[in-house]
C-alpha cells in the first residue's frame, strides 16, 4: 500500500471497506416524526429544557401561516414565546446571526426554535452559540473549537436548548452539528461545526412542506440524494453512515418524484422525504459539495441545484478511480435497479435523467455560470474541506475538467 | 516522551522544512496562492512557526517570536506536526479528534493539503541529513 495515500495518511483517500483506523459517529438529536406535530411543539420542547422560546424564521415562512401555528403549539405546551425573528435571508450572514442573538437576549429568551430551511436553522445555531458564549460569529469559526471544560480539552459546554422544524426536505441541518453562514465583510463563508450545535429536538411534520413549490422540492430532494450518495462513498465513510445513507436512498427513490409532482396531496411522500433528508445528512461528503459551494458563492446557484448538476460528473470521475470506489457506486446502483458494468456512466445517466424529469437544470450554463468563471470555481473547490473527503484524490486539472463537463 | 527536546529542535527540522519550501522555485508559488499568513503553534515543546504565503510577495518564515499577524492559527502537539510531515497523519481525522485545531479561514490551508505529498520526502531527508534516525524511527 502506498504509505502516503493509505489509511492514516495526510491525504484523505483510503480503503472503503474493512475496520477503519478511526471514525466517530454522534446523533444526539431527539427526532420526532409524524402527523399533526406542530400543535405539540411546546409539549415536546419543554422536555428539552425550554421555557421562554425565541422563534427564528424567515419572511416566506411567515407568509404561509406556519409561524402562527407553531406559536400556538408553543403556547399550548405551556411555554412562553419570548419573541420572533423573521429576518433571515436565503443565505444568512454573520450580522444577521449577531442581530438574532441580541434580539433573543433582549427578549429574555432561554431557548431557540428554528422554523425554516437550512439558512434559518444555521442562523439559529450560530445565534444560539453567540447568545450563550458571547463574542462574534467570526469567533466561532472552525471545527470543534467551541468552549470546553478542562482548558479546552474536555467536554464541550452546552448552548441554550435548540429545536428545529425543517420546512424543506434536503438540508438535514436539524440533526447536524454544522452551520454555514456568509461573512460579507471578508467575502467568505464561515463554517462552524461542534457537538453543542446538534439541536436537541427535530420535529418532522409533512405539514411544513405542504406548500413547498415543486422546484424547491426537487432541488432540496436532490440535495438529500447527494448527501446520501456522497456519504456512502466518502473517504470518511463509516458503517453507521452507510446504514443511514442506504435507507435514505431507498426512501428518496420511492418518494422524491411523488413529492415533487403531487406534493400537496401526497402527505406520505412529503413525510418520507423529510425523514430521508434527516437520515442522509452527514459531514462526510466529497467533491460534489466542494464544487457546489463555490458555485453558490460566486454565481448564486442554489445549493440543491448545483449538487444535482455536479453529482453525475463526480460519480463518473470517481468510479473511474478504482474498483473499490466503483463497488460502492454499484451498491447504490442496485437500489435503483442499475446493474450495468460501467456503473459510473450508468448511475450518472440515471441521475441526470431524474433531475431533468423533476424539472431541474442539468448544466451550469443554464443557471448563469459562464465559462470564464471556471478558474474561480476551481480555486474554491480546491479550498473546500470536502475535497479532502472525496474517495479519489482531486487536483486543479480534475476540477477544471469536471466544471467544463458540467457547463 | 515528546519527540523534540526543545523548541530549537522543532525549528531545526520543521522550521527548516518551511524555509526550504519558501525558497523552492517550483513549490513556493503554489503555496503562495493560499494568500495568507499561518501560524503553527506547537505544544511539547512550546514553540511556534509563522509562515507568510502571500501571492506576489517573497515567502517569510519566522521561528519563535514574530511581527507578522497570522490569519490562520493551527494548534497541535509538536509530535503531531512531526508525524504529519512524515505523512502519517490524516488531517481530517486529526481535526475531528481535536489533535489539530484550526482557527480562521481554514479553507485557505485545506487547499494546500494535496500539495504537501512531495514535501514528505524532504522532511525525511532533513532528518536523515541531521543524523536523526531516532526521529525517523520514533513515529
Amino acid at each position: 500500500m502506498d504509505e502516503l495515500s493509505g489509511p492514516g495518511s495526510a491525504l484523505g483517500a483510503g480503503p472503503l471497506s474493512g475496520f477503519k483506523d478511526f471514525y466517530q459517529y454522534a446523533s444526539p438529536t431527539r427526532v420526532i416524526a409524524g402527523r399533526d406535530l406542530l400543535e405539540s411543539t411546546g409539549f415536546e420542547f419543554q422536555k428539552e429544557g425550554a421555557s421562554r422560546v425565541f422563534l427564528v424564521t424567515d419572511a416566506v415562512i411567515r407568509s404561509t401561516g406556519l409561524v402562527e401555528r407553531v406559536e400556538a403549539g408553543v403556547r399550548d405546551g405551556g411555554l412562553e414565546l419570548a419573541g420572533v425573528f423573521d429576518e433571515v435571508p436565503q443565505d444568512s450572514s454573520t450580522d444577521i446571526c449577531e442581530r438574532c442573538a441580541d434580539a433573543a437576549k433582549g427578549a429574555g429568551a432561554d431557548s431557540f426554535l428554528a422554523l425554516g430551511g437550512g439558512s434559518v436553522m444555521d442562523t439559529a445555531k450560530v445565534a444560539d452559540a453567540l447568545f450563550t458564549h458571547g463574542g462574534t460569529a467570526r469567533d466561532q469559526e472552525g471545527f470543534f473549537l467551541m468552549p470546553r471544560e478542562a482548558d479546552g480539552m474536555g467536554r464541550p459546554l452546552e448552548v441554550a436548548p435548540l429545536a428545529c422544524i425543517p420546512t424543506t426536505a434536503g438540508t438535514g441541518s436539524e440533526v447536524s452539528m454544522a452551520a454555514v453562514i456568509k461573512d460579507h465583510e471578508h467575502k467568505v463563508k464561515l463554517e462552524i461545526a461542534d457537538f453543542p450545535l446538534f439541536p436537541r429536538l427535530a420535529i418532522l411534520d409533512p405539514e411544513t412542506t405542504r406548500t413547498l413549490p415543486p422546484a424547491v422540492a426537487a432541488a432540496t430532494g436532490m440535495d438529500a440524494m447527494t448527501h446520501a450518495i456522497e456519504g456512502y462513498v466518502s473517504a470518511d465513510w463509516s458503517p453507521h453512515q452507510d446504514a443511514r445513507s442506504l435507507q435514505a436512498l431507498r426512501m428518496i427513490r420511492d418518494n422524491l418524484e411523488r413529492a415533487v409532482e403531487r406534493g400537496e396531496e401526497d402527505e406520505e411522500a412529503r413525510g418520507n422525504m423529510l425523514v430521508a433528508a434527516n437520515l442522509a445528512i452527514t459531514l462526510a461528503l466529497g467533491s460534489v459539495h466542494a464544487m457546489s459551494h463555490p458555485a453558490g458563492a460566486h454565481f448564486g446557484v442554489p445549493h440543491g441545484v448545483a449538487n444535482a448538476i455536479h453529482l453525475p460528473h463526480v460519480i463518473r470521475h470517481n468510479a473511474a478511480g478504482g474498483e473499490e470506489i466503483a463497488g460502492r457506486y454499484r451498491d447504490i446502483g442496485e437500489l435503483f435497479d442499475i446493474h450495468e458494468p460501467e456503473i459510473g456512466d450508468a448511475l450518472a445517466r440515471y441521475l441526470t435523467e431524474l433531475s431533468a424529469s423533476i424539472g431541474l437544470p442539468t448544466r451550469l450554463s443554464q443557471v448563469g455560470v459562464p465559462e470564464d468563471g471556471i478558474p474561480a470555481l476551481v480555486e474554491g473547490a480546491l479550498g473546500d474541506g470536502t475535497t479532502l473527503l472525496n474517495p479519489r484524490e482531486m487536483d486543479e486539472e480534475d476540477y477544471a475538467a469536471l466544471y467544463r463537463a458540467a457547463l | 516522551m515528546a519527540y523534540f527536546k526543545d523548541p530549537d529542535e522543532v525549528y531545526a527540522y520543521i522550521g527548516r522544512l518551511f524555509e526550504q519550501l519558501a525558497a523552492d522555485d517550483e513549490l513556493a508559488p503554489k503555496f503562495r496562492k493560499a494568500n495568507t499568513i499561518v501560524q503553527y503553534r506547537y505544544r511539547e515543546p512550546e514553540s511556534q512557526i509563522t509562515v507568510k504565503m502571500i501571492d506576489g510577495e517573497d515567502g517569510q518564515v519566522d521561528c519563535g517570536t514574530t511581527a507578522m499577524e497570522p490569519e490562520v492559527v493551527m494548534t497541535m502537539d509538536a509530535d503531531t506536526a512531526h508525524r504529519f510531515w512524515l505523512g502519517q497523519v490524516n488531517v481530517t481525522v486529526a481535526l475531528a479528534r481535536g489533535q489539530m485545531k484550526a482557527k480562521g479561514p481554514v479553507a485557505k490551508i485545506l487547499k494546500l493539503v494535496p500539495l504537501v505529498k512531495p514535501v514528505f520526502p524532504r522532511y525525511r531527508q532533513i532528518l536523515e541529513d541531521a543524523g536523526r534516525q531516532d526521529l525517523l524511527e520514533a513515529s
